[in-house]
């Protein structure tokens, strides 16, 4: 197994290749792992950009 | 470690540092000059007037002494540092281990007592660990000559100084958190780094073309074979800079200490690990 992984760099590329997907995909699976890019939480501010209809109720005259 | 393999180790971060000194010292070098002309610019062309009244305003809001609880606001201006150090990051990873084996340095480093893990856990140490300290050292050059001229100038104009001492001191106590919080990044974003260095241990030529490349075609292949999106969430969760953004002592534990650190350190342990043993092949 290890010389067939070790024999040129290209097999030994595809072997880390293959692990690192198989490993990213089986933890995808396990955890539902979803990205959140709309939402920032930190502990200065907590800023959800879903949230920003809120801000129609603002009416702001600039006359 | 025996103190034979601690000095080694140390002559290879020595070795990266000053083989690369343009990414760990002249780059930051050159923005903190950059910022500072803008600032001088900027502030040069106020009025007397104007400026003696920002003067007094710095000094009156920084003068209540409550440094702790401002510090973590003194991380954003950094930033620009922090993006500079990513792109140098980039740059050096791509290039670190393909250029050994372009200029043949590689064999000169394999004929001495000096292993690949060694090797390349030297230039992970140097960009995640020793990197972010001269980039810190700069930005606190920078915050001391701003500070002097500061103080200089608001005693020429009579203005109760202290305030800007206060000031300082704040500046200075968010420094360790801009340099814990490279180092976090550094660590959550090992998976990236990891990438980076195995496409640069394995590519003839254009290692960050190889990167990106097979990103985008496993990407693709996932994508147009199964229907799913595995690794583009992951990638997406990834590089959110919320999940790495520190700016406070607390979101260095709490980032450090969780299930999603340890898991990128494990997935980027596999493609470092990738880097090592693709060390093997000189041809």
């Amino acid at each position: 197994m290890k010389d067939i992984i070790l024999r040129n760099r290209y097999s030994l590329l595809t072997t880390v290749l293959a692990a690192y997907v198989l490993v990213v995909v089986i933890e995808g699976a396990v955890t539902g792992r979803e990205p959140d890019w709309l939402r920032f939480d930190n502990s200065l501010f907590t800023f959800d950009l879903r949230q920003l209809d809120a801000l129609d109720g603002i009416d702001i005259d600039f006359n | 470690m025996n103190k034979f393999q601690w000095v080694q180790f140390q002559a290879l971060l020595k070795r990266e540092v000053l083989e690369h000194k343009n990414l760990f010292i002249w780059a930051p070098v050159v923005l903190g000059l950059l910022i500072f002309v803008i600032n001088f610019l900027i502030l040069s062309s106020l009025t007397d007037n104007d400026y003696e009244q920002f003067l007094s305003f710095l000094a009156r809001f920084f003068g209540s002494g409550d440094v702790q609880s401002i510090a973590p606001t003194f991380v954003f201006p950094t930033l620009p540092f922090l993006g500079i150090l990513y792109i140098c990051a980039i740059l050096y990873l791509t290039n670190t281990l393909y250029q050994d084996r372009k200029e043949l340095s590689i064999l000169f480093w394999q004929s001495m007592p000096v292993s690949n893990f060694k090797t390349v856990l030297s230039k992970l140490v140097a960009i995640i660990v020793i990197a972010p300290i001269f980039y810190v050292a700069v930005i606190f050059a920078l915050y001391l000559i701003g500070i002097l001229w500061l103080i200089f100038s608001g005693l020429s104009y009579d203005i109760e100084v202290a305030g800007l001492g206060y000031m300082f001191l704040t500046a200075t106590l968010s420094l360790p958190i801009v340099y814990l919080f490279a180092v976090t990044s550094a660590l959550w974003l090992l998976p990236f780094i990891g990438w980076l260095i195995l496409f640069s241990a394995f590519a003839n030529r254009t290692p960050l073309l190889w990167a990106i490349g097979s990103l985008a075609l496993i990407l693709f292949l996932e994508g147009f074979l199964f229907g799913s999106d595995f690794l583009s969430n992951w990638i997406e969760t990834r590089s959110d800079i919320d999940n790495f953004l520190i700016v406070d002592y607390g979101g260095v534990f709490d980032r450090l200490f969780s299930y999603d650190m340890v898991i990128g350190i494990v997935i980027g342990s596999i493609l470092v690990s990738g880097a090592i043993y693709m060390r093997r092949f000189v041809d």
